[in-house]
């Protein structure tokens, strides 16, 4: 399930991602953040996310251009071991937001 | 025309010795000869033989890299990387390159064994036509089978013996390293856990298996580990097998074994040992599982590709199969 964060201006993830959602929240990803900013995603509910549903994080965040970060909140264990061992952990464009906002 | 000019510029050679001091007089001249042309040397064996060849090296101890292949090579699919890495951060600096790798001894179970002898035969495709670089792979022979031994001269080019160095007359070919793992694997006894798979069921599927892996022993870490292991494998199976494959798992009082079967083949040896890339699109499914499970065997056969994923019980988590003497008490009315 996905849906919008006003504080921070982002979105919110739970429940699982892999390959029967990850290409729709690819979509979907294209298509909602504003042209400027860092877009905030909170993730603190995604109990599974498998490798396609990464990919969908991290081409978004590449989408954004340069200069810009897609902001995640509540890492999971299981994502954050994904993202490490795929190389996929220290992108520039992705960073683990230390804001301390819920998103809302 | 000479044969030998025409050789890779890889060198990989069995070492063939009997106890602690034949190998040190076999590894200690070959890393000399390393030091005195000033090239860079990596030396991947278990932590007492660190010790005794720092010990017989004695001031040039440190002019060694090391590492724990107990460590690296518990997966020994995680070796090659190893390797390349060293090789190409080497290769360009140093004057040359070379190692020492021993990636089989006698308490390896037999599933291991297999592994680590097809990683011997995979290290001659990773390097075929790659930069000149040397590595000496020590064998117990007082201590391995005899077929091990003699597998070690099919998937090296040179043995070194008590005899001196010879190329290997049974060494196998790189095409033939390079060919699918056939070998069927043993059927399990009983299994805790059949379905088959497809691209809806895969969430109801990962939660079975998540419970059945928890009843089995694992921790949380490592159950979450082979889940998400699996769903790779899984995913694959359903995207390039023909949208559907079968997966059991079951478990013994050592490990919990995942396996996953479907359709298809996977062309590319070396597609679960090769560190992905920048490439946004490589496949990274099967770097994945072997980075996150202790053992992954693959095999293709009859337009069938079987991959069975591996964790350890730990003997904490094994503490937890041991049985209710009740319940043995129970039986035996039976």
């Amino acid at each position: 399930m996905v849906s919008r964060t006003a504080i921070p201006v982002g979105l919110k993830f739970a429940g699982e991602m892999d390959i029967n959602n990850s290409g729709a929240i690819a979509r979907c990803l294209m298509t909602t953040f504003p042209d400027r900013g860092n877009p905030h995603l909170d993730l603190s509910n995604l109990v599974f996310c498998d490798i396609s549903g990464i990919r969908a994080l991290v081409t978004c965040a590449q989408n954004l251009g340069p200069g810009r970060q897609l902001q995640i909140h509540g890492l999971p264990e299981q994502l954050e071991t994904v993202m490490r061992v795929t190389g996929w952990a220290d992108l520039p464009c992705l960073a683990v937001c230390e804001c301390r906002v819920a998103p809302i | 025309m000479n044969r030998e000019a025409e050789a890779p510029s890889f060198r990989h050679e069995a070492l063939f010795y009997s106890g602690w001091p034949e190998f040190v007089a076999g590894t200690v001249p070959f890393i000399r000869r390393g030091l005195a042309s000033d090239e860079a040397i990596l030396v991947v064996v278990s932590p007492e033989k660190i010790d005794l060849l720092r010990t017989a090296l004695d001031r040039d101890a440190d002019r060694v890299t090391y590492a724990n292949m107990t460590e690296v090579g518990s997966n020994p699919a995680r070796i090659i990387p190893l390797w390349q890495e060293f090789v190409t951060a080497n290769v360009r600096r140093a004057s040359g390159v070379r190692g020492i790798g021993e990636p089989i001894w006698r308490d390896r179970s037999d599933d291991e064994l297999a592994e680590c002898q097809r990683h011997e035969s995979l290290l001659n495709v990773v390097f075929e036509s790659g930069p000149a670089w040397q590595l000496m792979c020590p064998y117990d022979v007082a201590q391995l089978a005899p077929q091990v031994v003699a597998e070690a001269r099919c998937s090296h080019r040179h043995v070194l013996d008590q005899t001196g160095t010879s190329r290997s007359l049974e060494f196998r070919g790189v095409d033939a390293c390079a060919a699918p793992f056939a070998r069927p694997l043993p059927e399990p006894g009983s299994v805790a856990l059949e379905t088959s798979i497809d691209r809806l069921s895969l969430p109801a599927v990962r939660a079975q298996l998540a419970r059945r892996a928890t009843d089995a022993g694992l921790s949380r870490t490592e159950t979450m580990h082979l889940v998400t292991a699996a769903n790779e494998v899984a995913s694959n199976s359903v995207i390039h097998g023909g949208g559907r494959g079968t997966l059991r798992m079951w478990a013994d009082s050592h490990k919990v074994v995942c396996e996953i079967r479907g359709r298809g083949a996977i062309g590319d040896p070396l597609a679960d040992r090769t560190r992905p890339g920048t490439d946004f699109a490589a496949a990274r499914g099967l770097w994945l599982a072997n980075q996150l499970c202790d053992l992954m065997q693959i095999r293709s056969f009859d337009n069938l590709t079987v991959v069975r994923l591996h964790m350890r019980l730990r003997p904490r988590a094994r503490l937890s199969l041991v049985r209710d003497p009740g319940a043995g008490g129970a039986a035996s009315l039976n």
